[in-house]
């Protein structure tokens, strides 16, 4: 097995480190930055890297670090900070500047759950938080792919038809604090791969404001031009990901990771981590003679609408996992997903809030319950079934 | 930061035989111990090999001591498996404590159990028989090797060398994953480890232990909503684990430390803040005799020392005594003593006051004799009434007579007198004060108008004197400041002070000199008299310049005398130049002083000295506490007993251990300037002599005491503790030690330094 032995908040700022470098030869680097557990590794290992014309800011508050990056990007530099739960909720007015402002932050983001009650443990509810807000949203399973996603995170960000914030996402501690072997490019491989960064709107000699006030009919149409670039991000993906390959000589997770889902007839649908159990299941299920895939959503936003409804056609039953819940409704991936689906029974299963461990023998039993479903019902917590 | 390693190249390192794949490790520490590290570097040990690995903790929601897990897994593919690991194939438990929690759950008969214990594998019985069992004291281990701190124990690098040894893994293997880890320092530890770990093969029985009861694939038990999957039980004695434990203490305050008398200051202060005047003069009483007086009159060597000097100015302690003993009506009961003794105290003053107050207390009979016509020596004669009406000594004097102390005013004893009081009593202690007071020893001291100042006062005191004309007044303690503004009082036209050295270096009373100043007294520093003029009668003082010397014993510069003089006119001077040791007259013939005590041919006699008269300290503070001694002294000597030592004494001399301002946390107080003491109008008190300082307002100054090195039951330990197990109790507080952790967070916030932390294994310790 090769590579380092890296945690996914050290590889993510060694993504970070290397994209920093590969700028030196256009505006440099910018970052700021500020601990909060579980991403707190993330921006200590991004502290420690010296990086020529590049500065790492530790600043008071996680508002102000994206208020560093914002500068910074507006300044033309490349940049990037780590964040996670409520560090996220200080930031989120800022994360909104960035995007309003089109300006190609990348941020990985340590999923936590929200206090109070404080807990420190995983859950998408602080990222989902920000999904109408204009960034583009990635969530990932294992080190080495969120190594990837950051990386190709900036050549996504600041190509000049997409130009938005990417958030790259981890469950906390679950894949934040996981170590494992995790392969990294050299500098030259990522200077290849990383153009300069260049932001046309750059704050410069000429002078001119950002993101002044305007009228509806104009915040109309920048509202409509971000959604279209959004929108462009999807194909943009996948040709970052066609770069990838040719650079790197491996694949980039794309915006959805299908696992035996071509004869099945039942799906489980999940972000983050949760994909990797459920495919684990889905191996035990087929060995059983039942036939069952996996469908683990890595993009979003842009939400791959096409794709989605073409894996979904055709299949019967469909579990969507929620390691999240919007109060009052239910399971964000299923509101997202739902309405993708004809299959007669799509059913939302709560898993794993708050950092539970979701298990193989918890998505059994969803199996179970979804085998024994003529219809679809309420959200139901996996601990419940 | 660097990786953790780098598995490109595997250094030819194999997986032993007998290990299969995949591989499911976890580890059971406590936050602290580095148990994720552990895991670390059991993944980089792997890695090494070329197989593929993944690890990761499971954080307990406390810092320290709470039960952390950490996991590794091991293969040959890359590794998707997301899940804790609940069937482990080998299991590491840094903490013995953790073995009443439910650690072993999914180890299957077979399984490696590592354990950091003193014990050995023999010692854990037929529960663990169908395991392989290895045990190592890597806590002790890691300590003798230094790594952590005494408070925290990290023993991962430690037990990681007897996983090793288990494995039949090379030291070489180890010493790379050190390095890479930046812990090469650690290596000792581990090769100790990897020495004296004890294996106990798995029993061949096949004894299958209670708790490993292995689940089918599909067949876990998820736990229902109303019960949520718990990785541990709720009831932990985490401090089982801790190496020190919080104590609550008395430290000595430096009030406390520096009063000569062996007052319970922070005992009063805090009675009076808390109970009242009443229940301070109960604290106060029981060791001084003299109250009213000390609170006027002490130099205060207390507040010199008070912690709060540092902070915002220290807290008017002097003029809290004084409003206790002006506010209280309190007398303690005389007890009844088991052998009542007649004793003889030889001298009124403070000093003879105090033995007598002492022995009174203690129900022994005491007879005062006084040379003068009534007691009080100094206090009565020397220091005038602005600075200490006689009303105010009175009621500390009928304090003590109440007692039933009996006085012979107008006895001046000599040898023969002396001999027959030792004969008579079964003790006499000797407090007659210092002797007569020193010349100033040049031409011209003879002339009218030069003259001593303690006669002076003692005119003054009596109402017999007036002054007119130009004053000169030598000397720099408080009796030169008392003759200084006497003169003042009584009509002079001017009043010089004459001091051979600085200021700084004047032995009197800070506050009393600066109100000299204020009243008009000119100070005339490095000034020394050489010569008196004048035909008949004194009319010019002819005064020498004096440069600082090299300091002498007490740190003050030697007076260097030149020849550079002035001459200054006057029509008085006043001698304040301090008194002569004045025992000699007194002593009978073959007697001698040792140590406090008179010998005869070398016979210790129940005869005893205290005050100026044997120590030659010159306070009133430290004549109280002499004679409280001297009291104590001849009683003991009686019942042929060691003396039973002051409180003060006691604390003191025992621990050495007096509060330091360091030792206070300033941030905890308010800063709030010292309570003033209130005056006179200047030209009221220079017109006569109505007691010029009028003291505190009330008692909120007590509120100012930081109560140095004594609980005040202010709760910070309390609010501070992280895991709130420290209780409020009858008299303070409760600590559940069972769960204390030793983070030593209280001891840390204490404002007061009342509380310290102790090495569990040392004696003291909780352990």
């Amino acid at each position: 097995m090769k590579g380092q032995l890296l945690s996914a908040n050290h590889a993510a700022a060694l993504a970070a480190t290397l994209a920093a470098r590969a700028n030196r030869t256009g505006r440099g680097f910018c970052s700021g930055v500020y601990p909060i557990t579980p991403s707190t590794e993330c921006m200590e290992f991004l502290c420690a890297q010296q990086i020529e014309k590049g500065r790492v800011v530790r600043v008071e508050s996680e508002h102000s670090a994206m208020g560093v990056c914002i500068g910074a990007a507006a300044a033309g530099a490349r940049s990037f900070t780590a964040t996670a739960s409520n560090g996220l909720a200080y930031m989120a007015e800022n994360c909104v500047a960035a995007a309003g402002l089109r300006l190609p932050v990348v941020m990985a983001v340590a999923n936590r759950t929200m206090g109070p009650p404080w807990n420190i443990w995983a859950d998408h509810g602080d990222a989902l938080m920000l999904r109408d807000l204009g960034l583009i949203q990635i969530y990932c399973a294992d080190n080495q792919e969120l190594f990837d996603t950051v990386l190709s995170a900036f050549r996504l960000a600041e190509d000049q038809r997409v130009l938005m914030p990417a958030m790259v996402c981890m469950e906390g501690f679950i894949l934040s604090h996981t170590v494992a072997q995790t392969e990294i490019p050299s500098q030259e491989q990522v200077d290849r791969f990383l153009p300069l960064t260049s932001v046309p709107q750059q704050l410069g000699s000429t002078p001119h404001s950002l993101g002044q006030i305007e009228l509806p009919a104009q915040t109309e149409t920048h509202r409509m031009q971000h959604h279209q670039a959004m929108l462009a991000a999807e194909t943009v993906f996948e040709e970052v990901r066609g770069h990838f390959a040719d650079i790197f000589g491996r694949e980039l997770q794309g915006a959805l990771v299908p696992y035996r889902t071509e004869d099945a007839d039942t799906l489980i649908v999940s972000l983050g981590t949760m994909g990797l159990t459920a495919q684990r299941v889905v191996d035990r299920a087929r060995e059983r003679g039942e036939k069952v895939g996996s469908l683990r959503i890595r993009m979003l936003r842009p939400l791959p609408v096409a794709a989605i409804a073409r894996e979904f056609a055709g299949k019967s039953r469909i579990a969507i996992l929620d390691r999240d819940i919007s109060l009052g409704f239910g399971g964000v991936l299923w509101g997202e997903l739902a309405r993708l689906a004809q299959a007669p029974v799509v059913q939302n299963y709560l898993a794993g809030i708050g950092g539970g461990d979701v298990r193989p023998e918890h998505l059994e039993r969803v199996l179970a319950d979804l085998k024994g479903r003529r219809q679809s019902g309420t959200p139901v917590n996996v601990e419940a079934i | 930061m660097h990786p953790l390693g780098n598995s490109d190249s595997t250094n030819g390192v194999v997986l032993p035989q007998g290990t299969d794949l995949p591989l499911e490790i976890r580890v059971h520490g406590r936050g602290g111990q580095g148990g994720v590290t552990c895991a670390k570097l059991i993944a980089a040990l792997y890695a090494r090999m070329g197989l593929a690995v993944q690890t990761f903790g499971d954080y307990g929601s406390e810092r320290s001591g709470a039960p952390v897990q950490a996991f590794t897994r091991v293969d040959r593919l890359a590794i998707t498996n997301r899940n804790k690991v609940y069937r482990p194939d080998h299991l590491l438990v840094l903490d013995a404590g953790l073995l009443e929690t439910p650690v072993l759950a999914g180890v299957a008969p077979g399984a490696l159990i590592l354990l950091n214990t003193s014990g050995a594998p023999a010692d854990f019985g037929a529960r663990y028989r169908g395991y392989r069992l290895a045990t190592v004291d890597a806590t002790d281990i890691a300590r003798e090797q230094g790594i952590g701190s005494s408070s925290v124990v990290i023993v991962n690098t430690t037990i990681v060398g007897a996983y090793a040894r288990i494995l039949g893994l090379p030291l070489q293997l180890l010493e790379e994953v050190y390095a890479s880890f930046g812990v090469p320092g650690d290596l000792a530890a581990a090769r100790l480890a990897h020495e004296r770990v004890r294996i106990q093969e798995a029993s061949a029985d096949g004894a299958s232990p209670e708790n490993a009861a292995p689940q089918a694939p599909g067949q876990a038990v998820v736990a229902p909503l109303t019960a949520p999957a718990q990785d541990f039980p709720i009831e932990l004695r985490t401090g089982l684990w801790s190496n020190q434990s919080p104590s609550y203490c008395r430290y000595t305050p430096p009030c406390n430390a520096a009063c000569p008398a062996g007052n319970d200051i922070v005992g009063f202060v805090q009675a009076l803040k808390e109970q009242g005047p009443e229940a301070a003069a109960a604290i106060l009483l029981r060791t001084q005799a003299l109250p009213s007086v000390c609170g006027r009159v002490c130099p205060a060597p207390c507040m010199n020392h008070c912690n709060r000097e540092a902070f915002d100015g220290a807290v008017n302690i002097r003029s809290l005594e004084r409003w206790i003993a002006d506010n209280s009506q309190v007398v303690l009961p005389k007890l009844a003593a088991l052998r009542p003794r007649r004793v003889a105290v030889v001298g009124g003053g403070p000093a003879g006051l105090s033995a007598a107050y002492q022995l009174a207390l203690r129900g022994h009979g005491v007879t005062i004799y006084e040379a003068a016509p009534a007691l009080g020596g100094v206090l009565r004669y020397g220091i005038p009434a602005f600075r200490l009406p006689l009303d105010v000594l009175d009621r500390d004097l009928s304090r003590i007579l109440d007692l039933g102390v009996k006085a012979r005013c107008g006895e001046r004893l000599g040898p023969a007198e002396l001999s027959r009081l030792a004969a008579e009593y079964d003790s006499v202690i000797v407090c007659t004060g210092f002797g007569a007071p020193h010349q100033l020893a040049v031409p011209g001291e003879e002339l009218a108008g030069v003259e001593q100042g303690l006669p002076f006062l003692d005119r003054v005191k009596a109402g017999s004197e007036s002054v007119s004309g130009h004053v000169v007044v030598v000397g720099g303690g408080n009796s030169a400041i008392d003759c200084a503004r006497s003169a003042l009082r009584l009509g002079a036209a001017s009043v010089r002070l004459v001091y051979r050295r600085s200021r700084q270096d004047m032995p009197a009373i800070d506050e009393e000199i600066a109100e000299a100043e204020q009243e008009g007294v000119r100070l005339m520093t490095r000034r020394q008299p050489v010569r008196c003029l004048g035909s008949g009668r004194v009319a010019a003082l002819v005064l020498a310049e004096v440069e600082q010397g090299a300091p002498d014993a007490s740190g003050r510069c030697r007076p260097v005398v030149t020849e550079r003089t002035t001459e200054l006119p006057c029509d008085r001077v006043l001698l304040a130049l301090g008194q002569q040791d004045g025992l000699e007259p007194l002593l009978p013939a073959r007697w001698k002083v040792d140590a406090g005590r008179a010998w005869s041919e070398g016979q210790a006699l129940s005869v005893f000295f205290a005050g100026d008269c044997a120590t030659g300290e010159g306070t009133v503070t430290h004549a109280i506490g002499n004679g409280h001694r001297a009291a104590l002294r001849a009683l003991a000597a009686l019942e042929g007993e060691e003396a039973e030592e002051l409180e003060g004494d006691r604390e003191a001399g025992a621990t050495q251990r007096v509060v330091a301002p360091a030792q206070i946390r300033f941030s905890h107080f308010e800063p709030d300037p010292p309570g003033r003491d209130r005056h006179l109008p200047l030209n009221q008190a220079r017109a006569g002599f109505q007691e010029f300082n009028q003291g505190l307002a009330g008692p909120a100054e007590a509120e100012r005491c930081f109560s140095c090195g004594q609980c005040t039951s202010c709760d910070t330990c309390l609010v501070y503790c992280p895991d709130g197990i420290i209780y409020r109790a009858q008299d303070g507080y409760r600590i559940d030690l069972d769960h204390c952790k030793g983070c030593g967070m209280c001891v840390a916030e204490c404002p007061r330094s009342a509380m310290e932390m102790k090495d569990k294994a040392l004696p003291g310790g909780s352990r």
